[in-house]
């Protein structure tokens, strides 16, 4: 008979191996990424360019991204997708606020020619009148859906408010944008932040140098020449903002504050009381808001990285009736951390539960690969998470609280609630 | 090929072990052959409602999570029609932590009434975000009734009605972790860096002595062959008219299944499947369209999905869909289209199994269809797959007679 009453003797995560793919520098503001050991048939590339949504207006940088593959002079949008597919690529793109990434997964021999066919694609777009005709009707009717989901409206209603002091950061896309947008527009915008906007390539795969001198010789003249800076001023408008949406059952809730990224010294030691307050299952919002009182189905804060800046969010789905009481509780936790101090027992469970999940986000070469992304974003190497382990180990509960004081004031949120 | 182990202990209880000697972590999956179709009709949503109860506390152990999180690991589970499954990920030197925590509740579940209450809510609160609260998101509450008229897969695994919910009682949870979770109706999986022997002393130690129970016997209602097709029109507050067309097809251990899959391919998974070329880019008739199979393993759907461009009516879509089915009953597809289709195949099937999870996920689920090793003859069997295949499979599947259409209406369409 085993002892059920007491759990297993623990053993401590002491170190971590990290493993850095291959830097090929292409110019000044661009390099390529490979990471090679991969012990099986699968690879990845992504290609970053400079054309995320703060560097256009009305919506221009999301429509150009979602056309990438609508049609050179030779080639109909039917025949690129035709070339990918049949060469079993899955291709994605997608666009943030500071950036676009066009992603593609294959098996590793059919990478060379995916690559030539997706840069041709990305390098001759000519948006064509019928392909673009047919994409903004498409965006129209999913931005129509997306609309009737208070989860999207809520967090478009947040990036208002947080990125209140910005209007190329803070726009979120409006139909009469869409019905507004010309040919003109998309194609000077590819021209500027395309055709000259490379500006990182990621190769994951057991790819030989021959074909990384390839593709580092097929992406050379799309590079971008000079990087054009990111802010990193940007400040929230604190305050309660409530919308109304018929027929809902549920309210959306987001709330936050512009805060910081990697390059500040309060980075990763806010990162543990991120994690403390809401970031895993036993979270004190997961622990007081779903299993204690059941008023929702989740609820989870983070903090996500821009390149010159950052911001905290805490985001849930609650019934309407219980909504206001929701708030006050986030309010309760938020202040819990601030007037005490956490127990040992508490953060001892969050720093093995934090080793193990960095454990697991540098497990494998895709895995891997991206961690190292993360931090090379701002000019980190992985150097920066050993000090991760480092500030895991060192951390005490006063620090936790200095934290708390400094950056989870109630009046400096701004507090949106959609339902 | 994914290598594996499989011993039985004496209890009955199946287990699978995976060495993947690259990988820190380790994962125990643990597949109870227990779902949405095991409940009764007037007591649906339970075996969903349960899995949430089975992080309530176990016999000895007052509450699951911490524990794990203590040892660096995480967990989730999932309930589908078929089946229910729970996993750890864990850094593999405290595995046993993983172990402890899985046969504690394999043993017996010990939570309390605040945990059903509790877990009640939150599962109403899930039933709105995921069902109520989303445009379209009630439409397998309505496609499934259509389909199924004996069958229990004519629930959602959330169940029929939040009612049942509300209504479950201590002893209706007692009595169905009593006949479902036991060692004879459950398949563990063990994945990671560590030596079959360890797997073998640390299970017999966890699992040697829990009874073994009795497997329980299914005797589901089988569904009538359908005669007739079948059409149910919905209005709703959505701003696009939606459309769903669903037909039956084989179980999943059926030798045909793959075949329907890669039919379904061809219909409808990228855009250079059929449907999309010609309903979408050449004739403009919808936004979006797909195809999919919904993977069951009694006979399940192959389901048509998209929603309609403006102007454009169910008559206009129905015709040209029709066109489209009737092309792949009648005509070979051409060798190059369904090179096009395997390797599509073939590369998810390379990335799915990198993940160690999936290995471990995939490898209970075969275990449960009929034995592990399938998990490596897939591959065989999609290549062999012919151009006769798949349309004899198609004039079998893609009938009218064999068809349920559930229209969403949008009620302020422009």
């Amino acid at each position: 008979m085993p002892n059920r009453i007491l759990q297993p003797e623990l053993v401590a995560i002491d170190s971590i191996d990290f493993v850095a793919p291959k830097q090929h520098v292409l110019s000044d503001t661009t390099s390529l990424y490979h990471m090679k050991d991969v012990p099986n048939e699968t690879s990845r590339f992504d290609l970053y360019f400079d054309a995320g949504v703060c560097r256009g207006q009305k919506g221009i940088p999301s429509f150009v991204n979602g056309l990438l593959l609508s049609g050179t002079k030779d080639k109909t949008s039917n025949e690129l997708q035709s070339e990918i597919n049949s060469l079993g690529g899955f291709l994605d793109s997608g666009i943030s606020i500071e950036n676009s990434v066009v992603t593609v997964y294959c098996l590793r021999e059919h990478l060379p020619a995916i690559f030539k066919t997706v840069v041709h694609a990305i390098q001759g777009v000519t948006f064509d009148k019928n392909e673009v005709q047919e994409y903004l009707v498409d965006r129209r009717q999913s931005l129509k859906i997306s609309q009737e989901k208070v989860g999207y409206l809520a967090q478009q209603r947040f990036r208002e408010k947080l990125f209140a002091s910005s209007q190329s950061y803070s726009y979120t896309l409006s139909v009469s944008d869409i019905d507004a947008v010309t040919i003109g527009e998309l194609r000077d915008f590819h021209k500027k932040h395309y055709l000259n906007g490379l500006n990182k390539v990621v190769v994951v795969g057991d790819i030989s140098d021959e074909v990384i001198t390839e593709i580092k010789d097929a992406v050379t003249p799309i590079i971008v020449s000079s990087q054009e800076d990111f802010t990193d001023k940007i400040t929230n408008e604190p305050g309660k903002f409530e919308q109304e949406k018929e027929g809902a059952v549920q309210s959306a809730v987001r709330l936050g504050r512009t805060l910081f990224n990697k390059n500040h010294d309060d980075y990763l030691d806010f990162l543990i009381l991120n994690t403390i307050l809401g970031d895993y299952f036993g979270s004190r919002l997961m622990t007081n808001i779903r299993e204690d009182k059941g008023y929702t189905y989740g609820i989870g804060s983070m903090i996500a990285e821009l390149n010159g800046t950052g911001y905290f969010l805490i985001a849930t789905e609650v019934g309407s009736d219980v909504k206001d009481a929701t708030l006050k509780e986030i309010q309760i936790e938020t202040e819990r951390l601030q007037s005490e101090l956490v127990s040992e027992d508490e953060l001892e469970l969050v720093r093995n539960y934090m080793l193990g999940q960095l454990l697991k986000s540098a497990d494998g070469p895709y895995a891997m690969t991206d961690l190292f992304l993360s931090a090379e974003i701002h000019g980190k190497s992985l150097k920066f998470y050993n000090q991760a382990l480092a500030s895991i180990r060192d951390i005490t509960p006063e620090r936790i609280q200095e934290l708390a004081k400094k950056y989870l004031k109630w009046d400096d949120f701004s507090i949106v609630a959609v339902g | 090929m994914i290598s594996f182990e499989r011993f039985t202990l004496d209890n009955g209880l199946r287990v699978i072990f995976h060495k993947d000697a690259t990988t820190p972590m380790v994962v125990v999956n643990t597949l109870y052959d227990v779902g949405a179709r095991d409940e009764s009709e007037d007591k649906t949503g339970f075996a969903h409602l349960f899995e949430h109860l089975m992080f309530g506390g176990s016999i000895n152990i007052p509450e699951f999570d911490t524990p794990l999180q203590m040892a660096g690991g995480e967990n989730n589970a999932f309930t589908s029609n078929d089946i229910t499954n729970y996993y750890d990920v864990l850094p593999s030197k405290n595995i046993e932590t993983g172990l402890w925590l899985e046969s504690d509740r394999m043993l017996s579940l010990a939570f309390t009434p605040k945990s059903l209450e509790v877990q009640r809510s939150v599962v109403i609160e899930e039933f709105k975000q995921r069902y109520l609260n989303q445009p379209y998101g009630d439409v397998w509450l309505e496609l499934r009734p259509l389909v199924y008229k004996e069958h229990p897969y004519k629930w959602a695994t959330i169940g029929k009605e939040i009612s049942h919910i509300e209504d479950a009682t201590m002893e209706d949870v007692k009595s169905f972790f009593k006949k479902h979770y036991n060692p004879s109706n459950a398949i563990l999986c063990i994945a990671g860096n560590i030596e079959l022997e360890e797997v073998k002393s640390l299970t017999n130690k966890w699992y040697g002595d829990i009874p073994g129970g009795q497997k329980p016997v299914r005797n589901l209602p089988i569904e009538p062959k359908q005669l007739e097709f079948r059409e149910k029109t919905i209005e709703r507050k959505v701003p696009v008219d939606a459309f769903y067309y669903a037909f039956r097809m084989v179980p999943r251990r059926n030798q045909d299944y793959l075949t329907v899959d890669v039919l379904s391919d061809a219909l409808g998974r990228d855009k250079s499947s059929r449907l999309y070329l010609s309903l979408k880019k050449d004739q403009n008739l919808v936004s979006n369209i797909g195809a999919y199979i919904t993977g069951s393993i009694d006979e399940g759907l192959l389901v048509i999905s998209g929603k309609l461009n403006n102007g454009v009516s169910f008559e206009d879509l129905d015709a040209a869909l029709w066109k489209e089915l009737s092309a792949l009953t009648t005509e070979l597809v051409p060798t190059n289209e369904l090179e096009r289709l395997k390797i599509k195949i073939q590369t998810s099937k390379e990335f799915n199994d990198q993940g160690l999870l999936n290995r471990a996920m995939n490898l209970s689920m075969h275990e449960l269809l009929g034995g592990a090793e399938k998990i490596n003859e897939e591959s065989e069997i999609y290549q062999k797959i012919t151009p006769e295949d798949i349309q004899r499979i198609a004039r079998e599947t893609l009938n009218k007679t064999n068809c349920s259409l559930l229209k969403v209406k949008a009620d302020n369409a422009e």
